[in-house]
């Protein structure tokens, strides 16, 4: 495995940048997520590293060796899509062996290492059968196996998960973190769903209209939010407009405490939807929506000033329904402040 | 308010809703349906099958005045198609004619593939200026025979009377049939993702294009081969205008059988032609099976 990096990497179509000036580091072993909106320059910025998009400026390094010119054949990435992408003319284990085939390892020790990787994803039995005849997860495993069998520089994920069901979903994200956990591989992860960004990856690149806005862990990523893209983007946020003084929060229509937070933290308040103290005493609100989310009760409630915000209501409060008040807090230990 | 899309009350409206309620009641597709279908089709293959069983049948008989041909069993008929016995209608060089009309049938098949997959794979993978006017320029060939025929021989007058000539003009007149239906293959197919794939893992475009692109468009290969071959060996137009010397091509043997000779002897050359198409289809199919497969097990 190798560390990548992109170094101002831009992609431009005609006049239009899909990617302007990215500098992006996977480091070796490390799982790096790719998410942001549709048409953001995530595909692009994974194709690049592919070999499948020159840059228009820019390079990619492979453990520092400048790989932008180099053809995607030689440059020894694992590439597993959302839409498989088998091969219908070869059985499952030949998919998996045709990369060592390339490479020119031998039929037997081909088939040999082609079966070891079916076992370590619970598949051997499906060795000799037609992709055709798979469901879409041993589809998406077979494809992993095939990415995986030639030791790849860094593995190239895009959106895998896609248009699995749920159940599944959840079962192949644990398997597969395991799995690149396990071998050790420097991995890049694109996806459009938040949630299995944080479950998979160490780290984290909020990409938006070809800009990165942000690199992180996960937790920094959803608690220290760099802007307000980055806050409504990843979870569900509220932003409201603060003035800290004698340990007060002035909202403008109400003030709650300002534990933790001083003078200096004057600016927007990123307010995550348990963030907010059903029964509070600081302000009311007028529940609007009301959506069951099986797990808790989410309600969209109006402020006194007009403004709408998103509160997660736990025990007794469970029971607003739209058109009642509800009393309300703000935790604020913690808090993240944009300035 | 209730939900009675289930509703086992007749609807009061019109004549048509009353019978969609009632087709709906008696569950239609599972106890008519599939019966009803299945009746169609068969029909339908009787209706097309029995004039080609029975000029095969006939063409054993010694006399075909009704509907029914009588007088088993004789290998007359075929003696004389074949050449093999003095008859009426058109002599000598059958077999050679046969042979060679195979080759040049074959040969516009093969420069059909050769030319017919590439061209559908880019017209399906890529995007690009005037792709619509390709498009449409691939399937223009779709012309009479006769048409094609007598501009080939103006554009290209050296090549009337040649096997070269008739091996292009059949690639020509038939590529649409190749192109459309590789294309349809193609298009089923995630065409950019596939050929991705294959090139991460090592392998270059001309390998990608050879051992996983065209294998996987094989469905459309062999009918399109099919299809081509066929209607290739039996072109009479264009094989008539630009007329081949010798051996004579299959086409001119069929038409000089059908129009000079005695109805059970037309029955035997009928019978050769769909002898060698059916061959011809069992072997491509076959080829279609096991001949695709790039890497060993």
């Amino acid at each position: 495995m190798s560390d990548v990096t992109l170094d101002s990497v831009t992609k431009r179509y005609d006049s239009e940048a899909a990617v302007e000036g990215i500098d992006l580091r996977v480091d070796d072993g490390e799982v790096l997520g790719v998410i942001g909106p549709s048409g953001c320059g995530k595909t692009t910025t994974l194709r690049t590293i592919a070999g499948f998009e020159t840059p228009t400026a820019g390079a990619v390094r492979f453990d520092g060796e400048d790989v932008t010119n180099v053809p995607p054949e030689r440059r020894n990435v694992g590439l597993v899509f959302q839409s498989y992408a088998l091969f219908d003319n070869m059985s499952v284990a030949q998919n998996v062996a045709f990369g060592l085939k390339m490479q020119g390892v031998g039929a037997d020790e081909r088939r040999e290492r082609a079966v070891e990787l079916l076992e370590l994803l619970g598949i051997e039995a499906l060795a000799d059968r037609s992709p055709r005849t798979l469901s879409g997860g041993q589809q998406q495993r077979v494809g992993l196996a095939r990415a995986l069998a030639i030791e790849p520089n860094i593995l190239l994920l895009d959106e895998p998960m896609t248009g699995l069901d749920e159940q599944l979903k959840r079962r192949l994200r644990t398997e597969l973190s395991e799995l690149l956990s396990e071998l050790d591989v420097t991995a890049l992860y694109v996806t459009h769903d938040q949630e299995e960004a944080m479950v998979m990856c160490d780290r984290i690149a909020v990409l938006n209209d070809g800009t990165i806005e942000q690199v992180g862990s996960p937790q920094d990523i959803y608690e220290q939010p760099a802007n307000q893209f980055v806050a409504d983007f990843v979870g569900t946020s509220n932003v409201l407009d603060a003035v800290v003084t004698d340990g007060r929060v002035d909202l403008g229509f109400a003030a709650v405490n300002a534990n933790g937070l001083s003078e200096a933290d004057d600016g927007r308040l990123i307010v995550r939807p348990d963030d907010f103290v059903p029964g509070g005493s600081a302000f009311e609100a007028v529940v609007r929506d009301r959506y069951y989310l099986g797990e808790c009760v989410r309600v969209r409630a109006e402020l006194p000033d007009g403004q709408f915000v998103t509160v997660d209501l736990d025990g007794e409060w469970q029971d607003s329904h739209p058109g009642e008040a509800l009393p309300l807090d703000i935790r604020t230990d913690g808090i993240h402040v944009l300035s | 308010m209730t939900d009675d899309s289930h509703s086992t009350q007749r609807p009061r409206e019109s004549g048509t809703s009353r019978l969609w309620w009632l087709l709906g009641r008696l569950d239609v597709s599972a106890t008519v349906g599939k019966p009803l279908v299945t009746l169609v089709v068969v029909l339908t293959l009787v209706f097309l099958l029995v004039p080609i069983v029975a000029t095969v049948v006939a063409s054993f008989a010694t006399t075909w005045t009704g509907v029914v041909p009588r007088g088993f069993f004789t290998l007359d008929n075929w003696r004389i198609v074949l050449g093999m016995k003095e008859g009426l209608g058109p002599r000598g060089g059958v077999i050679s004619g046969l042979v060679f009309s195979a080759m040049v049938a074959t040969g516009g098949m093969v420069l059909n593939i050769l030319v017919g997959v590439p061209i559908a794979y880019s017209l399906t993978r890529y995007d690009f200026f005037g792709k619509d006017w390709v498009n449409t320029l691939a399937v223009l060939p779709v012309v009479p025979g006769i048409v094609l025929a007598v501009a080939f021989i103006r554009t290209y007058p050296h090549n009337s009377g040649s096997s070269l000539g008739l091996i292009v003009g059949y690639a020509l007149l038939k590529s649409p049939f190749m192109v459309l239906t590789v294309q349809s293959s193609f298009q089923s197919m995630n065409l950019q993702q596939i050929e991705e794939s294959a090139r991460s893992l090592g392998a270059s475009w001309p390998r990608t294009f050879l051992t996983v692109i065209v294998p996987n468009a094989k469905d459309g290969i062999i009918a399109g081969s099919i299809i081509t071959w066929t209607l290739a060996a039996a072109e009479f137009n264009f094989t008539f205008i630009v007329d081949p010397t010798d051996p004579q091509p299959f086409a001119l043997f069929l038409y000089e059988n059908i129009s000079r000779s005695p109805v059970l002897q037309s029955a035997a050359a009928v019978s050769v032609y769909f002898s060698i198409v059916l061959v011809v289809i069992v072997l491509l199919q076959s080829v279609g099976r096991t001949g695709f497969t790039t890497v060993e097990r």
